[in-house]
Parts: C-alpha cells; sequence; structure tokens
C-alpha cells in the first residue's frame, strides 16, 4: 500500500472511531438541554439539526435538582472521599511493611494480597450481602466504605513503589533516632505522592461507579448513592428524557473532572500494573 | 520510639489483611457453606449438595448457561480485537493524535450505568441510532426488545463502554517494545502488516493475555446493563447467570440456590482462566530473523 494511501486509511479509521465513541455522548449532552418534546425532533427525517440543542433550556437540570439529585451526589461524594481516605492509609502502611520487612510466609501473603483485586468485586457481592448483614450494617453507610477500604491493588502499588526507594533513606533516619511510622509519614509519603494519586484515583473512581453492591447493600434506598440513584431515576420517571440525559451528564462529569487532569498517573497505575500483573 | 518490629508489623498489616480476610476470603468460604443449605419456607435446612443437584435438572439454569457462554464468546474477542486496533491507533504519530487520544479516552470516564442510560435513549424505536439509520433507509428496529438484538445491543453496549480501558494496558504494552526492533525489521523490507504479525504481536503477548484475562472475569460477572435494561428478557434472551442468581437470591429469596449458581459460574471462571492462561503464556515461537 504507498504510504498515502496508508495515511489516509488510516485517518478514517480514527475519524470513524471518535464519532462512535462521541455522538452518542454529544446527542446526549444536547438532548439534556432541550426541552422534554423536543428531544426526537428533527430525526425522521434526519437533519444536521438533531445535532444541536435547539430550543435552548436548563429545565431538566433544575428538575433533577428539585428531586434531590444534589443530595445523592452529596451522599456519593461523602462514600468516595471516606474511602479514598481510610484506604490510603490502611493500604500505604501495608505496603510499607511488605517493602520494608523481613517476616516468615511474607511472600505468601503478599501473594494472596495480589491475586485477591484478581477476583472482581461482583463475585462477592452476593456473599458479601451475608457478611454485612450479620455485622448489622445492611442500609448503614458503614457497608458502603468498610469493605471497600483494604485493597489489594492499592496495596501492590505502595509495595512496588516503597521498595524502589533506597534503604539509605530510613537508615540515615534511623540513626537519627527516628520511628518507623515518622520515617513513613516523613521520608516516604512525600515521595510516592504520584503513587498516592493513583492508588486514590482508583479507590474514588471505584466508588464512584460501584452499582451492584449499594444496590443490595442499601434495599431501604433511604441513602442513595449515584448509579443506583440515576437507575431508580430512570424506573421511576421513564420518559422524562432530557431529565435522565442530565443526570447521566452530571454523573460521567464530576470523574472526568478528576480524571482529566490526573489522566498520566492513572494511566501509568493502570497500565503498570498490567504489564506487571 | 522503641516499638519493637513484631508491634509495628500488626499494627500496619493488620488493618489492611484484616479487611482481605472479612470482606474477601470470608465471603467465599460463605458463599460455599451457604450454597449447602436452603431456606425456601423461612427455616435453613442443610441439604449437602442438593441446590447444585437440582441446577443439573434445572431448564432455566442451562438456558442462561448458554446465553452467558454466548455472550463471552462474543464480547471478549471483540473487544480485545477493537482494544488492540484502538491502541495501534493510539500510538501512532501523526498530526492531530492528541485530538483523537482525549478523545479515544472519553468512555473511561463514564460508568456503566451512565452508559446504559444514554444508549437505551439512542437506541429506543424512535431514537437517535434509528433516526440516522432511517436516513440511509433502514429499520426502525426494536434493539432492545426483540429478543433477536437484545443481547446484541447489550454487547455493543459493554463494548463501547469497555474497550477505552483495554486499550490503556495495550498502549503500555506497545509502548515498552523497543522501537529498534521494529524499525531493523523495515529496513529489513517487513511490510506493515508482517511487522504486526511476526514481531508485534508476539513481544505484546503478556499484556494480551493479561487483558483477555480480564476481560473475561469482568463479562463473565457482567450485570448492570442486563439489570437495568432487559431484566433477562425479552424471552430469557439476555438472562446472563449473575442476573439469574441476583433474581434467585434477591427476588424470590432462595439464597442457596443463588450461591450455588455464584459458585458454579466463578468455578467456571477459573477453569476458563486456566485454559487460557496454559494456551497463551506458552514461550512465544520462534521469530524468523
Amino acid at each position: 500500500m504507498p504510504p498515502v494511501l496508508r495515511k489516509a486509511v488510516l485517518y478514517l479509521c480514527l475519524v470513524a472511531a471518535a464519532i462512535i465513541f462521541v455522538l452518542p455522548l454529544w446527542w446526549a449532552i444536547l438532548s439534556s438541554f432541550r426541552p422534554n418534546d423536543a428531544i426526537f425532533r428533527d430525526l425522521f427525517p434526519f437533519t444536521p439539526r438533531a445535532l444541536w440543542p435547539e430550543p435552548f433550556t436548563l429545565d431538566a437540570y433544575v428538575a433533577i435538582f428539585e428531586r434531590g439529585f444534589g443530595a445523592i451526589i452529596a451522599n456519593t461524594l461523602l462514600v468516595a472521599a471516606l474511602t479514598t481516605a481510610l484506604g490510603l492509609v490502611v493500604n500505604a502502611l501495608a505496603g510499607f511493611a511488605f517493602a520494608l520487612f523481613d517476616f516468615p510466609g511474607k511472600s505468601t501473603v503478599l501473594g494472596i494480597v495480589v491475586v485477591s483485586f484478581m477476583l472482581p468485586f461482583e463475585a462477592i457481592a452476593m456473599p458479601l450481602y451475608t457478611v454485612v448483614s450479620q455485622l448489622g450494617w445492611i442500609d448503614h453507610v458503614a457497608a458502603l466504605v468498610v469493605p471497600s477500604v483494604a485493597n489489594g491493588l492499592a496495596v501492590f502499588l505502595f509495595y512496588q513503589f516503597f521498595q524502589q526507594v533506597p534503604k539509605d533513606y530510613s537508615e540515615a533516619a534511623r540513626l537519627e533516632g527516628a520511628g518507623w511510622l515518622r520515617i513513613l509519614w516523613s521520608v516516604y509519603v512525600p515521595l510516592s505522592l504520584p503513587t498516592c494519586i493513583s492508588a486514590g484515583l482508583m479507590l474514588f473512581i471505584f466508588q464512584w461507579e460501584a452499582f451492584l453492591w449499594p444496590l443490595l447493600a442499601m434495599p431501604a434506598q433511604q441513602f442513595k448513592v449515584i448509579q443506583v440513584g440515576m437507575a431508580a431515576f430512570q424506573d421511576q420517571y421513564t420518559t422524562a428524557w432530557n431529565q435522565l440525559f442530565g443526570a447521566a451528564v452530571i454523573t460521567a462529569l464530576i470523574p472526568m473532572l478528576l480524571l482529566i487532569p490526573l489522566q498520566r498517573y492513572y494511566v501509568q497505575g493502570l497500565a503498570g500494573s498490567g504489564i506487571k500483573g | 520510639m522503641n516499638r519493637s518490629p513484631i508491634k509495628l508489623l500488626v499494627l500496619t498489616l493488620a488493618p489492611a489483611l484484616l479487611g482481605l480476610a472479612v470482606f474477601r476470603a470470608y465471603p467465599i468460604g460463605l458463599a460455599l457453606y451457604e450454597s449447602l443449605y436452603t431456606t425456601i419456607g423461612g427455616e435453613r435446612a442443610f441439604i449437602g449438595l442438593g441446590n447444585y443437584l437440582d441446577l443439573l435438572t434445572d431448564a432455566g439454569f442451562w438456558k442462561s448457561l448458554r446465553v452467558t457462554l454466548w455472550f463471552n464468546l462474543i464480547i471478549n474477542p471483540l473487544q480485545v480485537a477493537l482494544a488492540l486496533a484502538l491502541a495501534l491507533m493510539f500510538v501512532q504519530k501523526l498530526p492531530g493524535m492528541a485530538v483523537f487520544r482525549l478523545l479515544f479516552l472519553i468512555p473511561i470516564g463514564i460508568s456503566l450505568p451512565v452508559a446504559v442510560i444514554i444508549w437505551r435513549i439512542v437506541l429506543l424505536p424512535e431514537g437517535f441510532l434509528n433516526g440516522v439509520l432511517g436516513g440511509v433507509g433502514l429499520g426502525p428496529y426494536r434493539f432492545l426488545t426483540s429478543p433477536d438484538f437484545a443481547l446484541y445491543s447489550i454487547i455493543a453496549i459493554a463494548t463501547w463502554k469497555g474497550v477505552s480501558y483495554w486499550m490503556i494496558f495495550l498502549v503500555g504494552g506497545l509502548q515498552n517494545i523497543p522501537p529498534e526492533i521494529g524499525e531493523a525489521a523495515r529496513l529489513e523490507g517487513a511490510s506493515p502488516w508482517q511487522r504486526l504479525w511476526l514481531i508485534t504481536l508476539p513481544l505484546l503477548r503478556p499484556t494480551l493475555l493479561f487483558v483477555l484475562v480480564a476481560d473475561v472475569t469482568i463479562n463473565f460477572l457482567l450485570f448492570a446493563p442486563v439489570f437495568m435494561l432487559t431484566g433477562g428478557g425479552p424471552r430469557g434472551s439476555t438472562n446472563v447467570l449473575m442476573y439469574e442468581a441476583y433474581k434467585s437470591g434477591f427476588v424470590f429469596g432462595d439464597m442457596g440456590r443463588a450461591m450455588a449458581i455464584v459458585v458454579c459460574l466463578v468455578a467456571l471462571l477459573l477453569v476458563i482462566v486456566g485454559i487460557q492462561f496454559r494456551l497463551l503464556s506458552s514461550a512465544p515461537p520462534k521469530e524468523t530473523p
């Protein structure tokens, strides 16, 4: 194939892929700014005007927040922030212990921890329901936060990073009489900021996207998180298309705001785990 | 501070290990245990392998198993192939690539429930896709309510949402291949196609294996799109095992059967992952110099 033709085919594929990724989203965004009775306008027959938010209105967004979507967002932010904060502490501590100390059975325990994240949450969601109901946490926020705090992948990311820190640093600090926790806090943590960001993003996004577990663990639906709230919204207001789109846009927007500036760390964390795992 | 290392070890390791033991390991044991009991009629009773024996003669279970296997047989090769194609495009160095790279990453920020809501409306008989297809004289199709289309619509939605994520791992793998190898082959006169098959793919094998295994694991347990879109219908055409287990446990209150299905599902998954490792992780084939 001559190089010019090859380039043309490549661009054609790129544009086609980009259209498939972007077009449904674009239609969802513009439809969220239309009145509900104008959602399907200009489609039969299809005209390019279908791709422009006209007539324009913010009614959908006003209605969503009147129906309590603000509280749902706040709930989810609370759950995700708590999980991220606790998860960073708990998993960094474990990663630190695995990286710096030797103890009998270490490689076996580390192996089990690493394998534990290969088993998706969905596989244990139903038996986990029994565990959490034995603890009496059904319909409590603890049911959403506590089971997600310890995370094998996050432990592994910290372990991997802390292992690469030269031992001289900690030995020098030991000689000056610093305790291990102090060394972790003032030597290792500042060095591991990129790892903290990728592990933190992972924990946050995991909670933001959780669906099956909150559905099972919070049956009373008093405290709704965003993915479940959206699904319930869909059942309740089946034909309020513009509001459904509005809810979807808001739900997608918040993780995007985190991911776009921090995507480098997220991609590094993920791709790194894939190459080594 | 004069803590002995043992105390320190317990302090640092206990929270994570306890969490993993209680919320990861214990549920697995519990699933096995509960699958030996039945709760029908209010009383819990030990019935040994009764739930499993019932599944053997349960037509609903076998139909659901067939749907699950068919679904996975299509979606996994499709997602891995498309993710690979996207990754190969992603690493090209051409003017304007930065924009395409950003667009390719968009579905990662979108959760599966959000993708499902958007696509449900796009796929309505009066929705966007039928509008576009109508422009070229096709349709309208009942993408989600016809037993011929529903499963494939779910495959399309999950693929649209999932491929970018798998693409990231493959991009990482591609960037780990030293560019000199491809360059040397190009100077020797190898066509781009030959370079892909003889150099890139063999070197990418570990990453491809990881992506395939992780993708199969997720798709075997896929739940949200079926729950939100079809409820297993129309006529059981999308009733994957994970949804069948959910219905059993949380709609019909038969936790024993639900756990037995989950145990079968995870056991089947382990067998399939084991086979994939056996077939794919052997030494890469000899490369012709």
